[in-house]
């Protein structure tokens, strides 16, 4: 469903992601990880479009999507969190959902009638599945950072993505929101059969839900493998494990 | 808010809105000649602001030039006025297209770009308007401007005028009243917001921010035509930055986060002009220190202060309820 | 257009672009730095114009007057810029945007009053300094020797900073925070006071030019706006935050400058504007600046 060959990006005389190339089966849940400065987020920036690769190929479903825009790509099927929470300050968390629902509906060109009649009950419940029911009508900067989180991924969700990139969701969380935002996840996923991918540090959970586990450092995919396979090889131990535990 | 809440605060800023359209009916009855161009020219100045606003505080984009395309309305309007035989409706309604047009080119180029260069880029284009106008003798008279320009009998007195300008500027701040509440207008919002994640919902944001900057266009060509028959002349100063400038200052005065700022903001700082430049010739002077003040105290600007109070009220009666 | 004309219109252009130099220089080095386009920077060139002829014609009453002044005006305004950092300029580093440009906008409102209070709105001239008031002779024509010397000031000056910006610590944090704000943070610089000294050598360098150029062109209302768009269009064909970029910036804009007006005196005016369009929209950091 999602193939990824040799996708090669540079800054300067960095090599920050080196003929990086793995697929992805329909409904598949697998992981990224490897120590800071590997290249995860930057791969992830490529594949959906933030940034150009300098050359390689992504193909969705079969079609090719190397280099397309961001929205284009979202168009797609493809949805993405952000590691650093990427939210809409300003809007309240239940305009925050109302917009990608807008913009996946193609609304956004409406400039005749009211917003606040569209999809009220479908981000209700998006919003009521996050946990974030209760707290439609504040602001979303100020919001707690674990409240954010989930919002953030409500974002990636109101797109309808078949596919999606999530770039450390947890990142910040205390180790039980930890857990409750993953399941959380896991059961949506389960339930809209998405495709899911993601980079995390947190190891248990990264062997908790994960069927398939790939290990990057310095812009390669060093190992790829089950759970149990990448927590046997030796030369990822060295590498990053051994760090962490 | 429970339901029947919301209703009543719909209504009860329906009752505001119309009765502020009704006082501004009957001013004619009320103030002399002079007080009531004096608003005529708030009402017009309010417009300009509104459609700076839009995307200035809506769309986040902040522009050094929309004097450019104000003084595009007003020239075309001028210009048809002057060289063919059109009446004035019909001058008066090219105008905004015309600007509009102008707009189609001038954000093609601007909205590559963010920030810093996409303000400068318009500064630029701005003020090769400017110097098209001004040296252009030939065509558009260049610094002598154009002057006498005729309207039509029935508007030539000054409360019909006001009138004319009443309903155009009701109009069209009821058209972006609708823009701005429209979905449309949510998603210029969250492109402010966070731009990067808007592309990634699925929001062309290059094209959506080109669409911005063209209605914005419009709706201050609108106000330049207004202007012009207003004035019955245009120059060339309509379209240098020192009047950008005003209309920036405009929307910070009554707060650019707030519908109302821009008309709030055109009515104090017009009126603030006409009464402290009678008292002394440093208004530039009080006028600086005002803006400081507001940014240092006030940010949400006037508008905002207001609206802050009333949510704040609104919050404890709700408690109390 | 003899030869001759063509030498003396080149060196016309030359001491133009080096004056302006001064004064685009700071505006970049502020936005390199500190983030901040500086509206009011050409406020503070008038304001160092108006600061030289008060120093030399009313304070100091000896002869050698003006080059006390152009010793004094510069510091005399940097110690403003030093004041206004403090107390506003602080308080919306962390704001948008727009809440800077109007906060610079509201003081050239104030600056510009202020001088016209103090010092009224007629036009002051200073009569060029000795040894500088006569000619020279270049090419068997006459070449004010005051303009050879602002030629000069240039290329002293973008030394100067140079050698500030390469072999000083103060210099070297400069650079790191015009490259990589986050990361100088993290290194632990006193942010605060390096932006008050970068801000107040940006008004220095504008000071000095005002002081400079006021032999030749008198203090006057409105050269703060003037310079300042003039500034704009250096600083942005340059690459903002460059010092090389505002210096070829500078050397272009006062050769394009001398030459149309002999070309074609009326479009002169647009030449800057379009040449600046041009980057923006082909190249829009600039000749030397670097893609953000």
């Amino acid at each position: 469903m999602f193939r990824v060959e040799n996708l090669k990006k540079s800054f300067g005389g960095l090599m920050a992601v080196n003929e990086v190339t793995f697929t992805m089966t329909k409904g598949e849940i697998s992981s990224i990880i490897g120590p800071n400065g590997a290249g995860k987020t930057t791969l992830f920036n490529l594949l959906t479009g933030h940034l150009k690769p300098d050359s390689g190929t992504v193909y969705f479903k079969d079609l090719e999507i190397t280099g397309l825009a961001p929205s284009r790509i979202c168009r797609a099927g493809i949805g993405r969190s952000f590691q650093k929470t990427n939210i809409f300050p300003r809007l309240t968390v239940f305009d925050n959902i109302q917009v990608a629902l807008m913009s996946w509906r193609k609304n956004t060109r409406n400039i005749f009638q009211n917003a606040d009649r569209f999809f009220q009950n479908e981000a209700d419940e998006i919003l009521v599945s996050l946990g974030l029911g209760g707290k439609k009508n504040r602001i979303a900067g100020l919001l707690a950072h674990g409240d954010q989180r989930l919002l953030e991924i409500g974002l990636t969700l109101g797109t309808y993505p078949e596919l999606i990139l999530l770039d450390e969701p947890t990142a910040g969380m205390s180790p039980e929101e930890s857990r409750n935002t993953m399941e959380l996840i896991q059961r949506i996923v389960r339930a809209r059969k998405l495709t899911l991918l993601f980079i995390e540090h947190d190891m248990n959970i990264v062997f908790g839900i994960s069927e398939k586990v790939r290990v990057m450092h310095v812009g390669s995919i060093i190992a790829e493998g089950s759970p149990q396979e990448i927590r046997a090889n030796n030369q990822v131990q060295k590498i990053y494990l051994a760090e962490e535990m | 808010m429970t339901l029947s809440a919301v209703r009543k605060e719909k209504s009860v800023s329906r009752m505001i809105v119309i009765v502020v359209l009704a006082i501004l009916a009957a001013l004619p009855l009320v103030l002399t000649k002079g007080w009531l161009s004096l608003v005529t020219e708030m009402l017009i100045l309010a417009l300009a602001a509104g459609g700076l606003n839009l995307i200035l505080g809506y769309a986040g984009m902040v522009s050094f030039g929309p004097a450019g395309l104000y003084a595009v309305g007003a020239y075309a309007t001028a210009l048809i006025l002057v060289y063919t035989s059109w009446p004035f409706g019909l001058a008066f309604i090219a105008g905004p297209f015309v600007a509009a047009g102008a707009a189609v080119l001038i954000g093609w180029f601007c909205v590559r770009l963010t920030q810093v260069y996409f303000a400068l880029l318009t500064l630029a284009f701005a003020q090769i308007i400017h110097t098209i106008i001004f040296e252009w003798y030939d065509f558009t008279k260049g610094d002598n401007g154009i002057v006498d320009i005729p309207l039509p009998e029935l508007l030539k007195p000054i409360p019909h005028y006001y009138y004319f300008s009443l309903i155009v500027v009701a109009l069209c701040l009821g058209l972006l009243w609708m823009i701005v509440r429209s979905p449309f207008g949510k998603t210029l919002q969250a492109m402010r917001e966070n731009a990067q994640r808007a592309e990634s919902v699925g929001i062309p944001v290059r094209r959506y921010q080109l669409a911005a900057f063209v209605i914005s266009g419009f709706f201050l060509g609108v106000a330049g035509s207004l202007f012009c028959g207003f004035n019955k002349n245009v120059f060339p100063n309509y379209a240098h930055w020192i009047k950008s400038t005003e209309m920036l200052v405009v929307c910070l005065l009554g707060g650019i986060y707030n519908f109302f700022g821009p008309l709030v903001g055109s009515v104090v700082y017009l009126f603030l002009d006409k009464v402290i430049t009678g008292y002394t010739q440093y208004w530039p002077l009080v006028l600086g220190l005002i803006i400081i003040v507001l940014l240092l105290f006030l940010r949400g600007g006037i508008a905002g202060f207001i609206a802050e109070r009333w949510a704040q009220r609104r919050g404890s009666r709700e408690e109390a309820s | 257009m003899t030869f001759q004309g063509l030498i003396i219109q080149i060196l016309s252009g030359l001491s133009t672009g080096m004056v302006i130099f001064l004064i685009a220089v700071g505006l970049s080095l502020v936005f390199g730095t500190l983030r901040i386009l500086n509206l009011a920077h050409g406020a503070l060139y008038m304001l160092g114009a108006y600061m030289c002829y008060w120093i030399s014609s009313v304070v100091v009453q000896t002869s050698g007057s003006f080059w006390w002044a152009l010793l004094l005006a510069p510091v005399g305004v940097a110690l403003f810029g030093g004041v206004v950092e403090v107390l506003l300029l602080r308080r919306i580093y962390d704001r948008e945007h727009l809440d800077q440009y109007l906060l610079t906008f509201a003081l050239v409102l104030v600056v510009g009053d202020l001088c016209k209070l103090a010092w009224g709105v007629e036009f002051l001239l200073v009569s060029t300094p000795w040894p500088l008031n006569g000619p020279v002779f270049v090419v068997g024509m006459p070449f004010p020797s005051y303009n050879v010397f602002l030629i000069f000031c240039g290329p002293l000056v973008f030394a100067g900073l140079w050698a500030l910006i390469r072999y000083t610590r103060l210099g070297k944090v400069i650079r790191a925070m015009t490259y990589n704000r986050e990361m100088a943070n993290a290194l632990g610089t006193n942010v605060p006071r390096v932006y008050t000294v970068v801000f107040m050598l940006g008004c220095w360098l504008a000071g000095l030019g005002g002081a400079l150029v006021v032999p030749t062109s008198s203090a006057m209302p409105g050269m703060d706006m003037v310079v300042l768009i003039e500034c704009f269009i250096i600083i942005v064909v340059g690459g903002l935050g460059s010092l090389p970029g505002a210096f070829l910036g500078s050397l272009i804009f006062g050769l394009v400058n001398a030459f149309g007006i002999l070309v074609a005196p009326r479009l002169a005016v647009a030449f800057g504007f379009i040449l600046m369009i041009i980057v923006l929209i082909i190249r829009p950091w600039g000749l030397m600046g670097k893609p953000e």
